[in-house]
């Protein structure tokens, strides 16, 4: 039954709990952005083949399935250079980009050249002969960074030799390789979109291109792993406040009602050595957050177990208030749970039954509409768990209502200072600053460079990739 | 939003552009923290990581039921773990080399350095309990053919026996070497060691995410103002600094 008394007072109230409600169906649905893809972040765009639009014609013939270019005709001077760029930049939201050439034929003169070239090139000169354009060629074993002149850099390549380029965005350089060896690196003063290219210049030249359609010979992941590493390093030498950790992890456990780890965990503190020394300047006391943590708790086990109608009894019994509006974000989420349950069981006319009683009223419901659809789904399949929505059936389902249950009880705490306080634990709190962190460096830097990413750091050290 | 507020938030904006930092409200950056989202259960596994690295294992257990998380290790390899750091803790170091090989004969074999600290240790123990004879046999003994084998190893040796000349212990130059600090360094060396032959990191996540933050907010610093979180332990936002 909806509470009808909507005066001033019970208003602002209503608009908390409509910020409570929306909050937690946010986190309900989260389970459903990731059962199409692990990703987090949009996948950006990289370059796979060449792009033959653009580059000047007549002096090279780019291979039809745009991975190799020859040069065909006689060179005569220095702006009639085959060079083509790939048909789109390197990504940069990422630690590295690399691309690498197999040089299949070193033709007459061998000049050929790989490297990192802007969408204003001119097309009939080599990446590193214009400004704004880096290239090393494998006549000299230069490097030419927009000056005439080339820089003494690496060995000189040729036929039959890989040869590779990146760009490192964690140290802004670039850097070459040459059959699977690193060559030399140079800071990397270019801006803007840059375009893998490469270049040949004498006749017969021809060059095989490797976007990462084949594995490369320079070992790209260990490249990525010893320049993470690097960061760590630096990270590493950061020192902390004794206990901190063991504080946070402490208020985690407070936080989310887990008491039976706690207590395990208080007792365990008392025998260790050095003693772990506590101090109680947190900004909750421990009152705050010791608050019916039993009942917490409780509550946690039933809704793990899938016992929703106790769940509710027990609600009813202590927190009446948290049940009395059926229309809350709170009661949605049980009532759906609820559902999720009967269907999990194959009680499926149970469920119809249930659904027509308490989800109906949902429907047309902004905010609710889209997770009672995806609810109500599961009845469409036999094998539901296999479905677009068989994330419903997971077990992060049950624990995100556990979690709106318990932060709705913390609210009730009247001796509640930060009014937002109940919603995030400690540690989540820091780790969304984290990221938020990262992200806004990584923006704020042309949005270069890999953004943090729990799920990465938690897998490393693991073979497993994440 | 009064006329104060709105001059107060131009002179931020002056200030930040006199020095190109990025002005970033409260509100503005509550949104963006808004828009990130954690997954409880990679919580839950960062908790784990910490409970089973450190040796907590009736918690890691007890979290492993409430939370339904795996740990990523067996727990009753921690336990085994827990007896030999607590062992070396209360300079019980014999005992401690005979858990060790009990768990894993090779871990001792595979880390010299390791053998050589513990033995230390064990010289360490045997001066501090005034038993001047049995420990310079042991050094003879035990430790100098290896002192031979090692220029820093023998360094140490030299030092350790360096204790027996002196009579009041607490004053000496080496008498760091009695302190708990140093069973405590020899503890957490073994308890790294068997983690590492456990395939396992000697490490738990949860610190160097914490350093981390750290490092993100001073390296955000440099070009922008926005909320800080100063205190970890509170994680209370400060407003950005004007």
């Amino acid at each position: 039954m909806t509470n009808s008394n909507s005066n001033s007072n019970s208003n602002s109230s209503k608009n908390q709990k409509q910020d409570l409600g929306a909050y937690f169906l946010e986190l309900a649905r989260l389970g459903a952005a990731r059962g199409a893809s692990g990703v987090e972040e949009e996948e950006e765009e990289a370059p796979s083949e060449l792009n033959t639009i653009n580059s000047s014609g007549g002096f090279q013939v780019v291979s039809t399935d745009k991975l190799s270019v020859k040069y065909t005709t006689l060179a005569l001077h220095g702006h009639d250079v085959g060079v083509v760029q790939a048909s789109k930049p390197a990504p940069v939201k990422r630690l590295v980009y690399y691309f690498e050439i197999f040089v299949k034929d070193a033709g007459d003169k061998g000049q050929i050249a790989i490297g990192f070239t802007t969408d204003s090139f001119k097309m009939r000169r080599q990446p590193g002969w214009e400004a704004n354009s880096c290239g090393y060629h494998g006549d000299d074993g230069m490097l030419y960074r927009g000056q005439g002149k080339g820089e003494t850099f690496g060995p000189t390549y040729t036929a039959n030799d890989i040869v590779g380029a990146g760009i490192n965005y964690a140290s802004q350089e670039f850097f070459f390789t040459k059959n699977g060896a690193v060559v030399g690196t140079v800071y990397k003063d270019m801006k803007g979109p840059l375009f893998p290219t490469v270049a040949v210049h004498s006749r017969n030249e021809e060059v095989h291109v490797n976007f990462g359609q084949k594995p490369f010979a320079f070992d790209l992941e260990d490249f990525e792993k010893q320049e993470r590493m690097k960061q760590q390093t630096t990270i590493e030498k950061i020192s902390l406040m004794p206990n901190v950790s063991y504080g946070i992890v402490r208020s985690y456990l407070l936080h989310y009602g887990y008491e039976d780890t706690l207590n395990s965990f208080d007792m365990a503190s008392k025998t260790t050595v050095p003693p772990v020394y506590m101090a109680q300047e947190n900004g909750f006391s421990e009152q705050d957050i010791t608050y019916a943590l039993n009942q917490r708790k409780t509550l946690r086990q039933l809704i793990k177990r899938g016992e929703i109608d106790a769940a509710l009894g027990k609600l009813r019994d202590w927190y009446p208030q948290i049940v009395q509006d059926d229309k809350s974000a709170t009661c949605f989420l049980l009532h759906c749970q609820k559902f999720i349950e009967l269907v999990r069981v194959g009680a499926l006319e149970g469920a119809v039954k249930y659904g027509r009683i308490e989800l109906a009223k949902f429907f047309g419901m902004a905010g609710f509409e889209d997770f009672v659809q995806d609810c109500v789904a599961l009845l469409a399949y036999e094998q539901p768990r296999e479905s677009s929505v068989g994330y419903l059936l997971e077990e992060s389902q049950r624990e995100v209502v556990a979690d709106t249950v318990n932060a709705m009880i913390l609210s009730t705490n009247p001796n509640l200072k930060d009014s937002h306080g109940f919603l995030q634990s400690c540690l989540e709190r820091l780790l969304r600053q984290l990221t938020a962190c990262c992200l806004e460096r990584r923006s704020l830097n042309g949005d270069q460079g890999e953004a943090f990413r729990l799920r990465r750091e938690l897998n490393v050290g693991k073979t497993s990739k994440c | 939003m009064s006329l104060f507020w709105i001059v107060i938030r131009q002179l931020a904006e002056i200030e930040a552009m006199a020095t190109s930092k990025k002005v970033i409200t409260k509100e503005e950056w509550e949104k963006k923290l808004n828009d990130v989202k954690i997954r409880k259960e990679d919580m839950n596994k960062l908790v784990m990581n910490f409970l089973v690295t450190e040796g907590y294992v009736d918690a890691a257990e007890k979290f492993r039921m409430e939370s339904g998380t795996e740990p990523d290790i067996d727990l009753a390899t921690i336990t085994d773990r827990m007896a030999v750091k607590k062992a070396v803790q209360c300079g019980n170091v014999e005992d401690a080399i005979e858990k060790v090989n009990d768990l894993n004969p090779e871990i001792l074999d595979t880390n010299p350095q390791l053998f050589f600290h513990l033995q230390q240790q064990r010289l360490i123990e045997l001066i501090r309990n005034g038993k001047v004879e049995e420990a310079l046999e042991f050094a003879q003994e035990e430790l100098a053919p290896r002192g031979e084998e090692n220029q820093s190893f023998l360094e140490e040796l030299e030092k350790t026996v360096a204790l027996l000349a002196f009579e009041d212990v607490s004053n000496c130059p080496v008498g760091e070497l009695l302190d708990i600090s140093q069973r405590l360094k020899t503890a957490s060396e073994v308890n790294a060691a068997i983690l590492t032959s456990q395939s396992h990191e000697k490490d738990p996540k949860l610190p160097s995410l914490l350093k981390m933050l750290i490092w993100a907010q001073n390296q955000l610093d440099e070009k922008a103002a926005y909320p800080r979180i100063n205190d970890l332990s509170t994680a209370t936002l400060e407003d950005p600094a004007i």
